[in-house]
């Protein structure tokens, strides 16, 4: 209990120093930056999270609850030459990670004026791919509650693009239709790992995405220590992904996205101790915005990841380790001026396909309900319970049932500087 | 066909099966005065219900060259909540439209329409001169940041013109008499074919005419979702 308030203490500390601190920078141009600290009351009675060194699928577990620091976020935003628009995003969660605080996201978007009705668009850097239709808000958080997706978690978790995207888009609406579209494709590397997380300890819902210099995990500690990291790149081989988009006016946009990290199963890290994952899902989402007030999101995957059998001692064999997933999601939002209101169901399946001994497989669902509050233009509440039902077999095999009923409820309070 | 409907644009073709109506509203008022005084119009807009129906462009054109009566002046088209308010705008051929950035974040608007190219660069708060039009024609404005963000201004070489209010009315006055082609038009106008209505009339001296423009169905439904502009999207 003690050691719990002291890392209390110590996160709202570095949060609350961090909040004060960001102000006295030196200032290029006070609206380019912006911080959010989110200090969380957290009731939870999971079973130990994936985070802490067990195999929870929450960010929060019976251990880890209490008053905790959501994030602290910090932003940057900047526009050159009127047509580059740079992006940076850090975050800082006060846990494990190995620096305090770390990218999540950092990029420059050359957007050139429409030519007739057509536009080209052009991203480097780090950055997000274009799946979710959830987190729309700075520092890719989602706008409807605190935790995404499982699907969106996943990519939060395991995905970066660290490299190019091209996006051509079609305008329509500038020439007196109703629809846009656009298509894109991106070329990038330091991907070789993804698949590591949800092949192990499986879906989750969370908050709390991967950093570009950061790991997620327990060092030690849990029955399944061990610190992952994702944006490595060991077989200099580059994925690629290619996707569409359709936008009826403001009321419907859909996306299609199929994704390859083309990485080579038979390329072993020394660092890592593991071969790499070749991981390839295709993804389709649809938010439909029916008026002021409401919002559907729908969003489905699915997709197979494998990788060369990881000992470390046995570099030269050739088994394969391979998985089947998918998982989908419905989410209803109702919106009333500083109100808004959101529920969500997920369904996700994770099977292993191929192995020469255990196979491991992650069956559930979970329900998402959050209210969220704008209090003023700089504070805001959010109030957040979660119930995950899962099956993961590996909780078996470290001497857990595999079964697991785990809920959370968070409330929130948000202050953006 | 009139310049103002030439653009590609789906809403604003027409086609042939776009009303068009002959009146001769004038020669029902004939009468009314010996002396030689312009003509009025009461111009209603109405729905399938018998109810106005508001924020209808209309313009009433001349067959025949009228006297000089140019007048153009500036029109604001500001920008508030990641919309252009108003979002549709009618001005006269030559006038300027000023484009004050209302928001917090900056906008960069432009049109690649014919009648009027031109794009301002990144700005907030109230930073170029009004933008001049002086081609008749529709002009759509984007904004490169945000594509939600659609205006449109409607340019016309007559000086008689105006948007419906609230009870669907718009009163013209003191248009010389001769033939004239009478335009309802609006971007989310979904009437047959998806162009504007028309009607054909006759005005006589010192007459007080009221056409009427019935909307054979209601205008298309644009959610502006106030709250889900708020954000940059991913």
């Amino acid at each position: 209990m003690v050691r719990l308030l002291t890392g209390t203490v110590r996160q709202a500390v570095l949060g609350a120093a961090l909040g004060v601190a960001l102000p006295t920078l030196p200032v290029m141009a006070a609206n380019d930056f912006y911080a959010i600290v989110d200090l969380r009351a957290v009731a939870a009675d999971g079973v130990r999270s994936f985070l802490n060194g067990g195999l929870g699928e929450l960010r929060f577990d019976d251990q880890h609850d209490g008053v905790r620091l959501g994030s602290v976020s910090i932003g940057y935003r900047h526009d050159f030459f009127d047509i580059v628009h740079f992006t940076a995003d850090a975050v800082a969660y006060g846990d494990h990670d190995r620096s305090p605080l770390d990218l999540t996201e950092i990029y420059a978007e050359v957007r050139p004026y429409p030519w007739n009705s057509w536009r080209s668009r052009l991203k480097l850097g780090v950055f997000y791919a274009p799946i979710s239709l959830e987190n729309r808000l700075p520092g890719w958080r989602s706008a409807y509650s605190l935790s995404p997706s499982a699907i969106n978690t996943w990519i939060g978790e395991e995905f970066r693009t660290i490299g190019a995207e091209y996006d051509l888009d079609w305008l329509g609406r500038q020439r007196g239709h109703d629809w846009e579209f656009g298509a894109m494709a991106a070329a990038y590397g330091w991907n070789d790992f993804s698949g590591t997380l949800l092949s192990t300890s499986g879906w989750a819902i969370h908050d709390r995405q991967t950093t570009l210099f950061g790991r997620i995990g327990e060092p030690d500690g849990g029955p399944v220590s061990g610190l992952r990291e994702f944006h490595r790149d060991d077989d200099q081989r580059l994925g690629y992904y290619l996707g569409g988009t359709a936008k009826y006016l403001d009321a419907l946009e859909l996306r299609v996205l199929h994704y390859d990290n083309r990485a080579n199963p038979n390329t072993f890290s020394y660092a890592l101790r593991g071969f790499a994952w070749r991981t390839k899902f295709n993804s389709a989402g649809v938010r439909w915005t029916p008026t002021d007030r409401w919002t559907v999101i729908a969003q489905w995957l699915a997709g197979t990841t494998l990788t060369g059998d990881s000992g470390f001692n046995d570099a030269e064999r050739t088994d394969y380790y391979g998985f089947e997933f998918h998982a989908a999601f419905v989410l209803v939002s109702w919106q009333r001026g500083a109100d808004r209101l959101s529920g969500r169901y997920d369904g996700f399946e994770m099977h292993q396909t191929q192995s020469d001994n255990f196979f491991n497989t992650d069956r559930g669902h979970a329900w998402t309900f959050a209210y969220q509050r704008e209090l003023n233009r700089s504070w805001s509440l959010v109030v957040e319970a979660l119930q995950i039902d899962s099956s993961l077999a590996l909780r078996g095999a470290i001497g857990e049932p595999t079964a697991a009923r785990e809920r959370e409820l968070q409330l929130a309070l948000r202050l953006r500087l | 066909m009139n310049r103002l409907l030439s653009p590609t644009s789906r809403n604003m073709r027409i086609n042939a099966t776009t009303r068009v109506a002959a009146a001769t509203l004038g020669a029902a008022a004939a009468g009314w005065g010996a002396s030689a005084v312009a003509a009025d119009l009461a111009v209603s807009v109405l729905d399938g219900a018998g109810h106005g129906v508001a924020g209808i462009v209309i313009i009433a054109e001349s067959d025949t060259a009228l006297p000089d009566k140019h007048t153009p002046h500036t029109a604001i088209m500001d920008q508030q909540h990641m919309q252009f308010v108003p979002r549709v705008l009618v001005v006269q051929t030559g006038s300027g439209v000023d484009f004050p950035n209302s928001d917090q974040i900056q906008h960069q608007v432009y049109s690649f329409s014919a009648p009027k190219t031109f794009k301002l660069s990144l700005y907030a708060g109230h930073k170029y001169p009004p933008v001049i039009f002086d081609r008749p024609g529709l002009v759509t404005l984007g904004c490169n940041i945000h594509d939600g963000m659609i205006g449109y201004i409607y340019v016309t070489d007559s000086p008689f013109f105006g948007r419906s209010d609230d009870s669907g009315q718009l009163q013209l006055h003191g248009l010389p008499a001769g033939n004239y082609t009478l335009t309802a038009a609006h971007p989310q106008m979904q009437e047959a074919g998806g162009g504007a209505l028309q009607l054909h009339l006759t005005l006589a001296d010192n007459t007080h005419a009221t056409p009427v423009f019935h909307l054979s169905r209601p205008l298309r439904a644009e959610p502006t979702h106030d709250g889900d502009r708020r954000w940059s999207d991913y």
